[in-house]
C-alpha cells in the first residue's frame, strides 16, 4: 500500500476515461472542473452544503465536492452532460426550459442530475417527494415551484413514453401551467 | 503549511496498521461528508487520508434472529430504505429519512456519522435509546464491543482508542416497542438539528415502562436522559405526565448557545421534543 | 394580434443553460493564466503599521504582490453607471486597497497573482501585515453619539440624512382618535446568489484590459480605468451570463483586483471567491433601526405617519446613500397619508459593507408600516384588508414626498385578490398548532431615481435571410433581461426568435444599456428595442407598401410576412422585404436611445417631488401554521398579487415572483446572519441557511394586467416588487396564530416561542 501526497486516478467521466494526478485534499468537483474539463458541474460552495455540482458517481447521485477524487479512481462520474443521450434526462431538459424552471442556470445542471436520479428511483413520485428529492439542491432564483413543475412534466411524459399513463392522475399532479402544456404536449402537440 | 497524503489499505488488518502507525494524524476517509469541507477549510493541516470506504465486511445490514449488525460503512441511504429497519428500528430507520438531504445521504456511512461525534449526530439519540453497542478493532487492542453510550466523549471526541476503528453497529430489532425520533431543524433539509429526541417505552396496563429517551444537540454529547426517563417510568400516559417529565427533561439537558438557538430555546425544546416524540409513539 | 408579446416562450439561454454549455464566469480559461488571491484583514478596525510583502514575492511561481502603493488611483469616488456627479451626499468612497488603515473584517489589503490557486493562497500566508488594533464601532446607535470616532477619516459618521416633511404631524396625531407607535428591526441578508464571485482578466496586444466578469453592471469599466489611471476606451468588460445576482454584483467586485494584476503581470488572471470568502467580505442588505408612529381616525383613516429610519451603512457608503433614499420615500407605504414626517440616517460602522439588495430599502420599511397597519387593524378592530382600502394611494394623491402620483393604481385590487385567494382557515391539524393569515401591501419603484438622468441603447440589425441581430449590453441575472429584448423586437418585426443572434454585456461592442438593477431593463432596454424596432418596422412597411401598393396605414407585420389587412392576398415575405431594401440602400439597423424621465438633484436633505419614474404596487397573503409548543413555522399558503401593466411573458413573471417572494420568505424566517463585534458568524451556507425546496409551498401567483406602466406595451418592472411585503404578511400571520408580535426579522421559532412564554407568564402573573 502506498501513501501518496500526489495520486494517479483513472476516472471515467461521461464515458472516457481520464487520468490525471490529483493531490490527497483534492475533491472530486477539483478533479471535474481543473482536470477532467467538466465544467456543466459547478462550484457553488465547495463544502456540501448547496448541490450545484451534483453527479452520478458510483451509480448514485452525490455532490461531487465531498468524494475525495483519490477515492474515485476507477469509477465511472456521469454529470449532466454525460446523461443527455437518456431519454429521461432530455425529457427533464425540455421541461426546464418548457416551465420556467431556468432562471440564473448555476444550479441547474446538478438540479437536473437530482432530478433525474429522483426519477429513476421513483417514477411516479408526489409533488412532495419531488421536493424531498431536490432537497439537497439549493436555488435562489426561481423559489422552487417552477422545478417542481418541470420535474412533474417529465414524469408525465415518460409515463406516457412507458404506455402506462394515467392523464387523470397525472392532470392531478401538475400545477396550473404545468398541466396545461402537459395537456398539450399528451395530446400529441409536442 | 498543507500537508496531505491519501492511502487505500487493501484489507481491514492493513487499515487498522495504517492507523496504529499513524494514530492521530490519520483520519478515516469513508462518506467524506464531514472530510471534505474541514480540509478545504483548512481545519486539517496535516494528514494522512487513510480510505476505507471499499474495505470488505463493513457494509450492510444483517438480521440474526432478533439482533441486527450494520457494518459501519453502511449508508445513511441503505439505511433509509431498508424494510428491515422500518419494521424492526424504526427510531433508526426514521433518524435517516430526515438526515441530510438525499444526495448526502448516498454518500454518508453510520460509522462517520458516530465517529464524528457531533452531538447532533442524528444516528445517535436512536442507537442510545436501542442500547446499541459498538463493534471495533485495533492492531494492539484487537476487536471489542462496547455500549454506544460509552463512545461520545465531547464535541467532535470519542472514547475511542488511538488506532481503533469502528466496524459496526449491533442492536436489537422488532421490540414492540413504542417509539419516535423526532428532530428540530431550522430547515427541513440540510439541517442541523437544534434538538433531537429518541423516545421508546411500554405500556403495561397504562402505565410507562421500559422507557428509553436520548437527546441530540442537547449537551456536549449525544445522551441518554436517564433522569426523565424515570420521570415517566410507571406514570400513565397523559398531558399532566408529560407537563412534569418535560419540566424534568429541561433541567437535564446541558444545552449550548451558538449561532443556530440560545441555550435557554433548546431547553425548552427539550421539553416540546419529548411531548412530541411521546405523542407520536403512542398515537 | 400579438405573435410573441403575453406569450410563454422559453428564454433564449436557458437552452444552453440545461445543456451546461453555458460559459460563466470561473467556467472560462485562457492558456498561461495565472490564479489572483486577496489578501484580507483579519481585525474590523486597525492601523496598518507595516506591510511586508517580500517573502511572498520571493516565492518561486508567484508573479504579482500588489499592495494599496502599487494602485495608481486608489480611492476614487464610487458611481453605478451614473455619468453626472450627483453630490457628496449621495456618493461614497470606493477604495480599492486598504492603505493605513482597515475599517472592516476581511477589506482587502493586497493582491496575489500566481501560478496556482493553492501558491497564491501560500504567498497570502507569507505577506507580513502588523496591525494595531483599534476600538472597532460595530453599532450606528454608538457611531451616531457624539465624539465617537470616525469609521473613515474623510467622512462622517453620519453618511447621508434624509428628511420628509409633508403636511403638519404634530396637528395631526394631536387630532388622532388612536397611535400606534412600534420599533422595528431589521437584519441583514445576505444575496447568496449560487455563483460566487468571480472573472478572467487579459490585456491585449494594444494594451487594453479585457475583464470577463460576472457583473451587474459593465459601465464599472469606466471605474477600472480610473484605478488604472487608463483612458476609459482602455478597459473592456465582457460581462457573462451571470449566476444570480439581486445586487450583490452591483457594486464592483473582483474587477479592480484582475484588471491590476493583468496589467502587472501582462499574463491573464482569473480570480473567484470562496464561499466564505463571498459571505465575509461581500455586500449585504442594509440592517434598519425603525421608529414608527402612526395615527388615525375611529373609522380607520390614516392621519400621520413619523418614522426614524437608521440604517448600518458599514464600513464604505457604497450605495447607503441611495439605499436610505429609497427607504424614506417609501416610509408611508402605498397609502394616501396627508401628515408625514421622515428623519433617516445612513451611519457608517466597522462592520461590512452594506449596498444593494432586491429592494433596495423598500423592504425595510415595508416590514415597519405593514406591521403598524396590523397593529391598528387589531386595535381598531377593522379587517385588515378593509382598513388598508380605506387609505390606499389612489390616482391623484401625493406620496410622502408631495409628488403627486397621477397614474392608475391598482393595489386595492391586488390586495383584495390575494387575501380573499386564501379563503377560510382550514381546523389545525393538532392541538398543538395554531393556524393565521396575514396580509402585507406594499410598493417598489422600477427604474432609477430620476435625477440620475438614465438612458439606455440597443441596436438591431436584419440579415438578408430573415435572422436579426440584437446588441444590447444588458447583463442578464436570469431574469428573461436579454430573451425579452428578442420577444419585443420578434414582435414588432415579425422575426423567429430562435433566428435571432442576442449580443450583450460588451462594454465595448454593444450599445450600452446600463446597469442591470433597480428593475430598470424591460423599463429602459426594453423600450430602446422597441424603439428601434419600430423604425425598422416603419422602414419595412414603407417599402412594403410602395412593393404592394397599399397604403402603410393598412399594412400589418406577421411572422414572417408584412400584408395588407384588408386585402389578405397581398403580402411581402420578410426575406424579399428585407433584400429589396438592402438592394436599394436602405439601412437594416438602427440604434435608439431611450431616455427616462429626467429631475433635478435635490437641493438639500429634505426629499420633496418625483424622484422614481414608477412604482409597481402588490401584496402577499399568508397562511401559516404556528406550533406553540415549539415555535416552529409551517407555511402552507402563499398568494401573491401584482399589478404588473402587462405581462410580456407570464412565465418570466411567475418566476420573478415565486423567486422574490421565496427571497422574501428566506429574509422574514430563516436567514439570520450574526454577526459579532464585525465579524460574520455564519460564514457558510450550513450555517446561513436560505430555503430548500421542502421548506416553502408552491407559491400562488395572481397577475394584474392594468397596462399602465411606463415599460414596452404598458409594462411594469417586475424583478425587485416581489421581495416586498412578504415579510410583514408572515409576521402579520403569526400574531394572528398566536398573538406574538414580531418586531424583528428574522421571525425564528425561537423568537415565536418566547413571545408565547411570555404571554403565558403574563396570564400567569
Amino acid at each position: 500500500m502506498e501513501i501518496q501526497s500526489d495520486v494517479k486516478v483513472k476516472i471515467r467521466v461521461n464515458g472516457t476515461a481520464v487520468s490525471a494526478t490529483v493531490q490527497a485534499g483534492d475533491s472530486l468537483l477539483d478533479f471535474l472542473r481543473n482536470q477532467a474539463r467538466a465544467t456543466d458541474v459547478k462550484c457553488g460552495c465547495n463544502q456540501g452544503d448547496c448541490g450545484t455540482c451534483t453527479v452520478i458517481y458510483d451509480g448514485k447521485a452525490v455532490k461531487s465536492c465531498l468524494v475525495l477524487a483519490a477515492q474515485a479512481d476507477g469509477k465511472e462520474v456521469r454529470s449532466l452532460r454525460g446523461l443527455m443521450e437518456d431519454p429521461l434526462m432530455q425529457s427533464l431538459q425540455n421541461a426546464f426550459v418548457e416551465c420556467g424552471a431556468v432562471q440564473c442556470g448555476f444550479c441547474t445542471p446538478g438540479m437536473l442530475v437530482a432530478s433525474w436520479s429522483l426519477l429513476q428511483e421513483n417514477s411516479n413520485p408526489t409533488r412532495g417527494e419531488m421536493r424531498q428529492g431536490i432537497s439537497g439542491n439549493l436555488c435562489r432564483c426561481t423559489g422552487y415551484k417552477k422545478i417542481i413543475d418541470a420535474i412533474s412534466l417529465a414524469a408525465a411524459q415518460h409515463v406516457v413514453t412507458d404506455g402506462t399513463a394515467n392523464l387523470a392522475d397525472l392532470a392531478d399532479r401538475l400545477d396550473g401551467q404545468a398541466q396545461a402544456k402537459a395537456n398539450y404536449l399528451l395530446l400529441g402537440g409536442g | 503549511m498543507l500537508h496531505y497524503s491519501f492511502c487505500k489499505p487493501g484489507h481491514l488488518i492493513e487499515a487498522l496498521q495504517v492507523l496504529s502507525e499513524y494514530g492521530g494524524r490519520a483520519r478515516i476517509a469513508a462518506g467524506c461528508s464531514n472530510l471534505l469541507p474541514d480540509l478545504k477549510a483548512r481545519h486539517l493541516q496535516d494528514c494522512l487520508l487513510v480510505d476505507i470506504s471499499e474495505l470488505e465486511g463493513l457494509r450492510g445490514i444483517q438480521a440474526e434472529g432478533d439482533w441486527a449488525t450494520v457494518g459501519s460503512l453502511t449508508t445513511i441511504a441503505e439505511l433509509a430504505v431498508s424494510p428491515l429497519l422500518r419494521e424492526g428500528a424504526p427510531l433508526l430507520w426514521q433518524a435517516c429519512q430526515s438526515f441530510g438531504d438525499p444526495l448526502v445521504r448516498n454518500r454518508a456511512t453510520l460509522g462517520g456519522n458516530l465517529g464524528h461525534a457531533s452531538p447532533a449526530a442524528d444516528t445517535a439519540p436512536p442507537l442510545l435509546a436501542m442500547e446499541a453497542s459498538v463493534a471495533t478493532e485495533s492492531l494492539s487492542g484487537g476487536r471489542r464491543e462496547f455500549p454506544i453510550a460509552e463512545l461520545f466523549a465531547g464535541p467532535g471526541r470519542t472514547n475511542l482508542r488511538p488506532g481503533e476503528l469502528i466496524l459496526s453497529l449491533r442492536f436489537p430489532l422488532f421490540q414492540g416497542k413504542h417509539e419516535a425520533f423526532v428532530k428540530f431543524g431550522l430547515r427541513d433539509a440540510m439541517a442541523i438539528s437544534l434538538a433531537s429526541a429518541a423516545l421508546s417505552l411500554r405500556l403495561h396496563d397504562g402505565l410507562m415502562q421500559d422507557v428509553r429517551l436520548a437527546y441530540g444537540s442537547l449537551a456536549a454529547t449525544p445522551f441518554r436522559a436517564t433522569r426523565t426517563e424515570e420521570c415517566l417510568t410507571g406514570m400513565p400516559f397523559n398531558e399532566e405526565t408529560l407537563s412534569l417529565a418535560s419540566a424534568q427533561a429541561q433541567g437535564e439537558v446541558r444545552p449550548i448557545t451558538d449561532v443556530r438557538a440560545s441555550s435557554s430555546y433548546r431547553r425548552q425544546l427539550a421539553g416540546a421534543l419529548l411531548r412530541q416524540a411521546a405523542r407520536a409513539a403512542l398515537s | 394580434m400579438s405573435i410573441t408579446i403575453g406569450k410563454g416562450i422559453p428564454k433564449v439561454d436557458a437552452k444552453h443553460k440545461v445543456r451546461g454549455d453555458t460559459i460563466y464566469a470561473d467556467d472560462y480559461s485562457v492558456p498561461g493564466m495565472l490564479y489572483g488571491k486577496v489578501l484580507r484583514s483579519r481585525y474590523p478596525a486597525a492601523r496598518i503599521l507595516a506591510l511586508r510583502t517580500a517573502r511572498a514575492e520571493h516565492l518561486e511561481g508567484v508573479y504579482a504582490v500588489i499592495t494599496a502603493k502599487d494602485v495608481p488611483h486608489n480611492e476614487l469616488t464610487a458611481r453605478f453607471g451614473q455619468s453626472t456627479s450627483v453630490g457628496v451626499q449621495f456618493e461614497g468612497v470606493y477604495r480599492v486597497l486598504a492603505d493605513e488603515e482597515v475599517r472592516y473584517f476581511g477589506e482587502p489589503i493586497a493582491l496575489v497573482a500566481a501560478e496556482s490557486p493553492e501558491l497564491a493562497e501560500q504567498a497570502c500566508e507569507m505577506i507580513e501585515v502588523e496591525y494595531q488594533p483599534l476600538e472597532g464601532i460595530f453599532d450606528p446607535m454608538t457611531a451616531m453619539e457624539p465624539g465617537v470616532r470616525q469609521v473613515a477619516e474623510k467622512q462622517r459618521n453620519i453618511a447621508s440624512h434624509f428628511k420628509i416633511r409633508k403636511g403638519n404631524v404634530e396637528e395631526a396625531f394631536a387630532h388622532a382618535d388612536v397611535i400606534v407607535e412600534g420599533t422595528y428591526q431589521v437584519p441583514y441578508q445576505d444575496h447568496a446568489y449560487l455563483e460566487p464571485e468571480s472573472g478572467v482578466a487579459w490585456v491585449d496586444e494594444d494594451g487594453t484590459i479585457n475583464i470577463r466578469v460576472s457583473s451587474q453592471v459593465i459601465e464599472h469599466f469606466r471605474e477600472v480605468a480610473e484605478v488604472l489611471n487608463l483612458p476609459h476606451s482602455r478597459v473592456r468588460y465582457l460581462g457573462t451570463w451571470i449566476g444570480g445576482g439581486f445586487g450583490g454584483k452591483e457594486d464592483i467586485t473582483v474587477e479592480s483586483f484582475l484588471a491590476l494584476l493583468a496589467w502587472k503581470t501582462r499574463r491573464p488572471v482569473k480570480l473567484t471567491y470562496t464561499r466564505a470568502e463571498s459571505l465575509l467580505t461581500h455586500s449585504k442588505r442594509h440592517p434598519f433601526f425603525m421608529e414608527y408612529k402612526t395615527g388615525a381616525t375611529q373609522d380607520g383613516r390614516i392621519v400621520a405617519v413619523q418614522a426614524r429610519l437608521i440604517s448600518d451603512a458599514g464600513s464604505y457608503s457604497a450605495l447607503s446613500p441611495w439605499v436610505l433614499l429609497y427607504a424614506t420615500v417609501n416610509a408611508a407605504g402605498p397609502y394616501h397619508v396627508d401628515n408625514v414626517w421622515v428623519d433617516s440616517y445612513a451611519v457608517m460602522t466597522n462592520t461590512p459593507i452594506t449596498s444593494a439588495f432586491r429592494g433596495f430599502g423598500a423592504p425595510q420599511v415595508n416590514f415597519a408600516y405593514e406591521s403598524q397597519m396590523d397593529e391598528l387593524s387589531r386595535r381598531l378592530g377593522i379587517d385588515p384588508l378593509e382598513l388598508r382600502q380605506r387609505n390606499f394611494l389612489r390616482q391623484g394623491d401625493s406620496l410622502d414626498t408631495g409628488w403627486v402620483y397621477d397614474r392608475p393604481v391598482a393595489i386595492s385590487e391586488a390586495a383584495e385578490k390575494a387575501w380573499y385567494a386564501l379563503g377560510p382557515k382550514p381546523a389545525p391539524a393538532n392541538p398543538q398548532v395554531a393556524i393565521g393569515h396575514g396580509l402585507g401591501a406594499g410598493m417598489c419603484s422600477y427604474g432609477r431615481l430620476t435625477f440620475l438622468h438614465d438612458t439606455s441603447r440597443s441596436y438591431i440589425k436584419l440579415e438578408l435571410d430573415g435572422s436579426a441581430v440584437i446588441r444590447c449590453g444588458v447583463p442578464d441575472l436570469g431574469g428573461g433581461q436579454g430573451h425579452i429584448l428578442c420577444q419585443i423586437a420578434a414582435e414588432e418585426l415579425g422575426l423567429a426568435i430562435e433566428r435571432i443572434k442576442l449580443y450583450i454585456t460588451d462594454s465595448q461592442l454593444t450599445p450600452l444599456a446600463g446597469t442591470t438593477t433597480a428593475t430598470r431593463q424591460l423599463y429602459m432596454s426594453g423600450n430602446a428595442t422597441l424603439k428601434a424596432a419600430r423604425v425598422l418596422r416603419t422602414r419595412m412597411l414603407e417599402k412594403a407598401s410602395g412593393m404592394l401598393g397599399v397604403p402603410v396605414e393598412d399594412l400589418e407585420v406577421q411572422p414572417g410576412k408584412v400584408l395588407s389587412k384588408s386585402q389578405p392576398e397581398k403580402s411581402i415575405g420578410l426575406v424579399p422585404l428585407v433584400n429589396r431594401m438592402s438592394t436599394e440602400g436602405e439601412e437594416l439597423f438602427v440604434e435608439s436611445q431611450f431616455n427616462a424621465p429626467f429631475t433635478s438633484i435635490p437641493a438639500n436633505e429634505v426629499i420633496e417631488g418625483q424622484i422614481h419614474p414608477d412604482y409597481t404596487f402588490g401584496a402577499y397573503a399568508v397562511e401559516v401554521e404556528v406550533n406553540r409548543e415549539t415555535g416552529a413555522l409551517r407555511v402552507p399558503r402563499i398568494v401573491a398579487c401584482f399589478d404588473v401593466g402587462k405581462a410580456l411573458n407570464p412565465v418570466i413573471v411567475e418566476g420573478q415572483i415565486e423567486g422574490g417572494g421565496i427571497q422574501g420568505f428566506g429574509y422574514a424566517l430563516t436567514e439570520d446572519m450574526k454577526i459579532e463585534k464585525g465579524i460574520i458568524q455564519t460564514p457558510s451556507f450550513a450555517e446561513y441557511l436560505i430555503p430548500t425546496a421542502v421548506d416553502v409551498p408552491d407559491l400562488e401567483t395572481i397577475l394584474l394586467e392594468s397596462e399602465t406602466g411606463l415599460g414596452p406595451y404598458g409594462a411594469k418592472g417586475i424583478g425587485e416588487p416581489p421581495m416586498v411585503s412578504i415579510a410583514p404578511a408572515l409576521t402579520n400571520a403569526i400574531y394572528d396564530a398566536v398573538g406574538v408580535r414580531i418586531t424583528s426579522l428574522p421571525a425564528t421559532p425561537e423568537k415565536i416561542l418566547m413571545g408565547l412564554l411570555r404571554h403565558v407568564e403574563k396570564e400567569g402573573g
